[in-house]
This record gives C-alpha cells, sequence and structure tokens, in this order.
C-alpha cells in the first residue's frame, strides 16, 4: 500500500467508524482488519505529515456530517466516526506542533449535580472532539465547585452543561451565575438536554441552548467563523 | 378487568424466559452492581452476596429466595372503599392509572395546541378530572407541585388527600425525612403506593433512590420498582440486551427488597424503551418496538409469579393526534395481553414523559374502554385481530375514517410486535452478556451501547413505519370537559 492508498484506507476507516480491528465497524464485518488507529501510526511510521493526517480528519468529518444530514447515516455511525477521530488523535496529538490540536478551542462538559443521566453528554463530548475540539468531559453528578475548579486548571473556551431532570436545572441555573460571578465572562455557556428550552438559557444567563449535537456543533463552527 | 387465559399472549417461549433469567443470574453474579451505598452494602453482603470494591455480586440462591419470599397479593385500598382492588399474581386482573412526572400542559390555543409549565393547581385539576373517568382505576402523580424543593412532599400529598378518592400513587419522595408527615396526611398508609427507579442502567444502584426504598419498605408500603433503560444508549440496542440488563436490575431492585423486609410488596415495573438512533438517541416510548419489549418485561414477571406494574400509553406524540391515538391503543392492547396487572402511566400523558393534556385523559378514557370492549367481544383470542379492531374503532369514534393505507400501517406496526427479529439462543445471548459488561466497565457507557447498535439498526430492530396523520374530532371531549369547572381554561 502507498501513501496515498494509506491515506484514502484512513479516511474510508473513519466514514466507516471502523476504529481498530477490535471493533465490527459499520456493518458488524470489519472486526480483524485494520482500522483508524492502525492506519493513524502506520501514516505516522511512514513519515506522513501530522499536518496532513489532521486535515485528513477533518475532511473526514465532513464527510460523515453530510452523510448524516442526509439520512444515510444514523446517529450510531457519526458517533462512531467521531470516536475513531477523538481516539485517533490522541497518537497524532504528542506530533503535532504545540497548540495545534487545541485550534479550535477547549471544551469543558459535564452533568450537572443530581443527575445521573450521561446520554446526550457522552454524543456531545464525542462529537466534539471528533469536530477536532480539546474535550474534557467531569462526567455526571458534578459538583458546582468541581466545575469550577476545572474551569481555573483546563481554561475552557467553551463549557457545556447537561441536564435531564426538572431538579438539577435548578442546580444548573446556578452553576451559570457562579461562572458568571467568578468573572469567567470570556467563557460562552452551551446548555442543553431535555427539559432545558432557549427561553430557560436566556433566564438564566447561559449563551447558547442547543437543542442536539449537531445544533452544537453548528454554534461552535459560526463562533469560529466569527472570530 | 379480567384478561382470560385465552388472551394471553406469549411472545417468548418458556424456555426462552428461562434463558434470559439465567443470563441475568450471570450478570448479577459475575458483573454485579455498583452499590456506594455502605448501609444496603453491607445489608446485602450479610445475606450472602459478594463484594469486590464497589460492586456487588449477588448468587442465585439470593435470587431464588427473593422470587420466593415477595408478596404475591398486594391491597391497594382508597379513600372512597368502592375503588380499592387487590392484586393478585395468580389473576389476570388489570388496572389502569395515570403516571408520569410531566412538566407540562398541553391546551388547545385557538390556533392548535400550546404548553405550559404544569404548577399545583393541574395536580388539584387532574386529580378531580380522574375521580369522574370511569377507566382510572388507581392515580400515580401525574405533574409536581411547584413549590420549593423541600415542601413539596408535603403539599403534594394535601393535594392528594383533598382531591383523589382513589388508590393513591405518590410516586416519589423529594425528601425521605418526609416520609411520616406525608402518611400522615393521607391518613391511611394502606391508600398509597409508591415508585421508585432504583437501578440507574447499566447496573448502578442509586443511592438517593435507595436510601427512600429502605424507607418505605421499612413502612411495608407497596413500592414498584421501576426500571427503564434506553435500548441503544442506556443499555443494549438489541432486544435480548436490553431484556438481559433490564431483568437483571430488577432481579436486584427484588433481592433488596427481601432482604430489607422479607415478603416485601413490590412490583415488577420494566419498562425497557428503546434510544430513536435515527436522529438524536431520543427516548421512544409507544413505538411498535417498545411496545414489544415492555411486552415481554410484562411476560417475564409473570412467569417469574411476581407482582407486575405495566406501563403503556405514554404516546411520542406532543399533542393530542391520530397518530398519537394508534400508539396508545397498540401499547394497551398489547400490555394487557402480555398480563400485566397494575398499568401506570396509561392515561394523559404526551410527549414520552414530559407533558400531559385534560383533552388527553379524557380521550384515553374514551379509547381505553373501547379496547376493553374488543376485549370482551372476542372469542377469538387473536391479540392481532383485537388490536387491530380496536384501532380502527378508536380512530373512528375521534373521527378519523381508516383507508387502506392506515389499515396497512396498523398491521405492519402488529407484525413489528408480534414478531422477533433476534435470536433467544445461548451464542447470541453471550454475546449480549459480553457488550453489557464491556459498557459497564467503560466510562461513557452510552457511547459502548450506541455504536454495538450499528448492525442492529440497518435490520430494522426499531420500526421505521408510516405516520397517521388526520385531524381528531373532540367535540364529546370538549363537552365531557365544559361540565368540569376550569378544566377548559389554559
Amino acid at each position: 500500500m502507498n501513501k496515498d492508498e494509506l491515506l484514502n484506507a484512513l479516511e474510508n476507516s473513519i466514514i466507516m467508524g471502523h476504529l481498530d480491528a477490535d471493533d465490527e465497524g459499520y456493518d458488524g464485518t470489519m472486526e480483524g482488519t485494520p482500522g483508524t488507529l492502525e492506519y493513524t501510526e502506520q501514516a505516522l511510521e511512514e513519515g506522513v505529515e501530522p499536518q496532513k493526517i489532521l486535515e485528513l480528519f477533518g475532511r473526514a468529518m465532513e464527510e460523515v456530517g453530510k452523510l448524516f444530514e442526509t439520512d444515510e447515516y444514523n446517529l450510531p455511525d457519526m458517533l462512531a466516526s467521531a470516536e475513531c477521530v477523538g481516539e485517533a488523535m490522541d497518537i497524532l496529538e504528542p506530533k503535532l506542533q504545540a497548540g495545534s490540536s487545541s485550534q479550535k478551542g477547549k471544551f469543558l462538559i459535564a452533568t450537572v449535580k443530581g443527575d445521573l443521566h450521561d446520554i446526550g453528554k457522552n454524543i456531545v463530548a464525542t462529537m466534539i472532539k471528533g469536530a477536532g475540539y480539546q474535550v474534557k468531559d467531569l462526567g455526571i453528578d458534578v459538583p458546582a465547585g468541581d466545575i469550577l475548579q476545572s474551569i481555573r486548571d483546563f481554561k475552557p473556551d467553551f463549557v457545556g452543561l447537561s441536564a435531564l431532570l426538572t431538579t438539577t436545572m435548578i442546580e444548573m441555573e446556578q452553576v451559570v451565575k457562579m461562572i458568571k460571578d467568578e468573572g469567567f465572562s470570556d467563557i460562552k455557556v452551551f446548555i442543553g438536554g431535555a427539559p432545558t428550552s432557549k427561553k430557560f438559557a436566556t433566564k438564566i444567563g447561559a449563551d447558547y441552548y442547543c437543542r442536539d449535537v449537531m445544533d452544537a456543533i453548528h454554534i461552535l463552527e459560526k463562533l469560529r467563523e466569527a472570530s | 378487568m379480567i384478561i382470560p387465559d385465552a388472551q394471553q399472549l406469549k411472545l417468548l417461549a418458556p424456555s426462552e424466559m428461562r434463558l434470559i433469567h439465567a443470563g441475568a443470574l450471570r450478570l448479577l453474579s459475575q458483573v454485579g452492581v455498583k452499590v456506594s451505598h455502605e448501609g444496603i452494602a453491607e445489608k446485602l453482603v450479610s445475606r450472602g452476596a459478594q463484594q469486590k470494591g464497589n460492586r456487588i455480586f449477588i448468587n442465585k440462591n439470593m435470587v431464588d429466595s427473593a422470587l420466593a419470599e415477595t408478596a404475591k397479593t398486594i391491597q391497594f385500598d382508597a379513600p372512597d372503599p368502592a375503588y380499592g382492588f387487590t392484586l393478585n399474581t395468580s389473576e389476570n386482573q388489570v388496572k389502569f392509572g395515570t403516571g408520569g412526572q410531566a412538566l407540562y400542559i398541553v391546551h388547545p390555543d385557538g390556533n392548535g395546541w400550546s404548553k405550559r409549565p404544569a404548577v399545583s393547581d393541574d395536580l388539584k385539576k387532574i386529580l378531580s378530572l380522574c375521580d369522574q373517568l370511569k377507566n382510572v382505576d388507581f392515580v400515580t402523580r401525574p405533574v409536581e407541585c411547584d413549590v420549593p424543593e423541600d415542601q413539596m412532599d408535603v403539599e403534594k400529598a394535601k393535594i392528594f388527600r383533598e382531591y383523589c378518592s382513589k388508590p393513591m400513587n405518590v410516586a416519589n419522595l423529594v425528601k425521605v425525612e418526609y416520609l411520616d408527615k406525608v402518611l400522615e396526611i393521607i391518613g391511611n398508609p394502606a391508600h398509597v403506593s409508591f415508585v421508585i427507579s432504583l437501578v440507574s442502567s447499566p447496573l448502578v444502584l442509586d443511592t438517593a433512590a435507595g436510601e427512600k426504598f429502605v424507607a418505605l419498605l421499612e413502612k411495608d408500603l407497596p413500592v414498584a420498582i421501576s426500571c427503564c433503560p434506553q435500548g441503544g444508549s442506556t443499555a443494549p440496542f438489541s432486544e435480548v440486551g436490553e431484556l438481559l440488563q433490564l431483568h437483571a436490575e430488577l432481579m436486584f431492585g427484588f433481592v433488596l427488597a427481601n432482604v430489607i423486609r422479607p415478603g416485601a410488596k413490590v412490583l415488577y415495573r420494566g419498562i425497557p424503551i428503546t434510544s430513536n438512533l435515527y436522529t438524536d438517541g431520543s427516548p421512544r416510548w409507544c413505538q411498535p418496538d417498545c411496545i414489544r419489549r415492555v411486552a415481554i418485561a410484562a411476560q417475564l414477571c409473570r412467569f417469574y409469579n411476581l407482582p407486575c406494574c405495566g406501563t403503556a400509553g405514554v404516546s411520542d406524540e406532543a399533542e393530542p393526534s391520530a397518530q398519537g391515538l394508534s400508539e396508545k391503543v397498540l401499547s394497551w392492547t398489547y400490555e394487557m395481553a402480555s398480563g400485566a396487572q397494575y398499568i401506570n402511566s396509561a392515561l394523559g400523558m404526551l410527549e414520552q414523559v414530559m407533558s400531559v393534556s385534560y383533552y388527553q385523559y379524557v380521550i384515553d378514557d374514551i379509547a381505553l374502554g373501547i379496547v376493553k370492549d374488543n376485549f370482551k367481544a372476542d372469542q377469538s383470542g387473536e391479540i392481532s385481530k383485537i388490536a387491530k379492531t380496536a384501532t380502527l374503532e378508536a380512530l373512528s369514534h375521534f373521527g378519523v375514517a381508516a383507508d387502506e393505507k392506515v389499515e396497512a400501517e396498523i398491521d405492519a406496526r402488529i407484525r413489528h410486535i408480534e414478531n422477533a427479529l433476534e435470536p433467544y439462543d445461548e451464542e447470541y445471548i453471550d454475546k449480549q452478556l459480553a457488550v453489557i459488561e464491556k459498557a459497564v466497565n467503560q466510562s461513557g457507557g452510552s457511547t459502548v451501547f450506541m455504536k454495538s447498535a450499528r448492525k442492529g439498526l440497518r435490520e430494522g430492530y426499531i420500526y421505521r413505519g408510516n405516520r397517521i396523520d388526520a385531524p381528531l374530532n373532540l367535540t364529546a371531549v370538549n363537552k365531557r370537559l365544559e361540565n368540569i369547572d376550569g378544566l377548559t381554561k389554559f
């Protein structure tokens, strides 16, 4: 396989959401064949420029986004592709020039205290990482104090808060207030989850309400274009 | 209403149910349940469970004891004694109630339907309305009160006491320390029961729910152990895999219940729904795949001779509609035919569990009556026939004429409900157990379930049919609501 063939195989493995040889891939038949992680390592070993691989990741995810928006792909397909890129970034990142991987920005995400739901948060975290953002996922049931401490340590550009219960919407409001009161006014706060709404986001002072993961990604891309 | 044996549907064979039970036992003994509550972990260990770190492993003997010890009859009394009833595991009696913890009230606004946040006054009005609806046998809290959290339990109890004359299920306790006060306000503990979501899927005891569970059982109160995994996000997308996990989580609940109080009055409430993986992962409550899975859960419960709390009629539609009505009728029919005895959330619910509507309560009361009449009139024992006839009659009652397209769609949904798409064999069960174990042991378990859903999604595990769209004629509903003060005002 020459370099071009190798890069084509890498791009294809991302589009097919084929993580590695242990993964069954898009249609359940790919186990035992090399996937994104093996091809990424091989490409680096063969001297492909890390920046070129990074650009390939972006192209592949763009294609996956199109396939999702035209209903050819379902949510798990898109998620699998994003996971491929997210995990391959862990291989690529040390080879990139300092700062390159977080060019798009840092995103801190958590499900607020009192809420044990992680479905939406995990989808958003995986997809945003796959879209090229540096993501720190604090998990579920996270106290406001821990979120604030992580903001100080990680210095994110964006904070995403998720809640699925009415009771935890109140906690979300308190977290947003604390972020603003602590003077982190440059950080854009995204909220999401079934009981939340645009009106609620406005009420509690969050910057953006995200209906779903694609909404979150579109908002991030718009913000990036604007800056 | 009694559903005769001839109308009891068997979606799984006894050998298939035994395989699910055996697989669930393997999960409990080999993967275990994460228990962070020290007191509960100690109780389980003292009765024979093993502990490694924060995981508790339950053996077969503990499950066998729980199955044998669990109360087989539960009495639900009511402020008006005429409404009291007994649930007996050996009988096919079915009772229906309201449910949910809806956030919104959906109401006509002149141009269609609008929704607004639910408030305490809605709880009063819904309880008053349900007192007058013939097919509401018991009342589970439909909406919460708009009072501060530390006043919620007391306020809710006061409203139930004043406005409800049927068996009361106040569902949850916000603060366990208010239990005595709640019981004092209700006046008679025999009038009240609860619902607890004990385990967060996959296989994690919810510590706060565990506290409440202990407190309720210590007072010998009836509790439905509720488990609502979402296939494709908090459980395997596969029906077989989701049922394995669901049954294990519920068996854990039954073991714990009988450790706390041998002979506990607990009900099996299995709600294995699916995630809409075609779009955003949102839950699907009333689609054919979910109706089938929830019906099998009821069947599993009855096979193991446990009191069965069903769930049916939680439409995925945001407002009263022909589509929602068709979902509800199929859901009630299959849950009744699968042996569910105490069917929660059956009336009034819209938009999964997010909304309720006064109008929908009345629509559901009428439509449920149609379903019951079809069960009574049927002599064939063919549930597919009852389901189709009842759906067409309910639609027709609200002015929706059935054409060939509507009939074909109902037939397609019924086929999906009644036919298995996956094998129930040991090899396939092993594969599903491995997926659950991987998700349990990996952070972000939901992505494991989602990724492993790709093949099943392409093979049609979740139903993707056509909608039934037509305006409903609600003249009769309006008339009934106009007779009750304040219910037609938004």
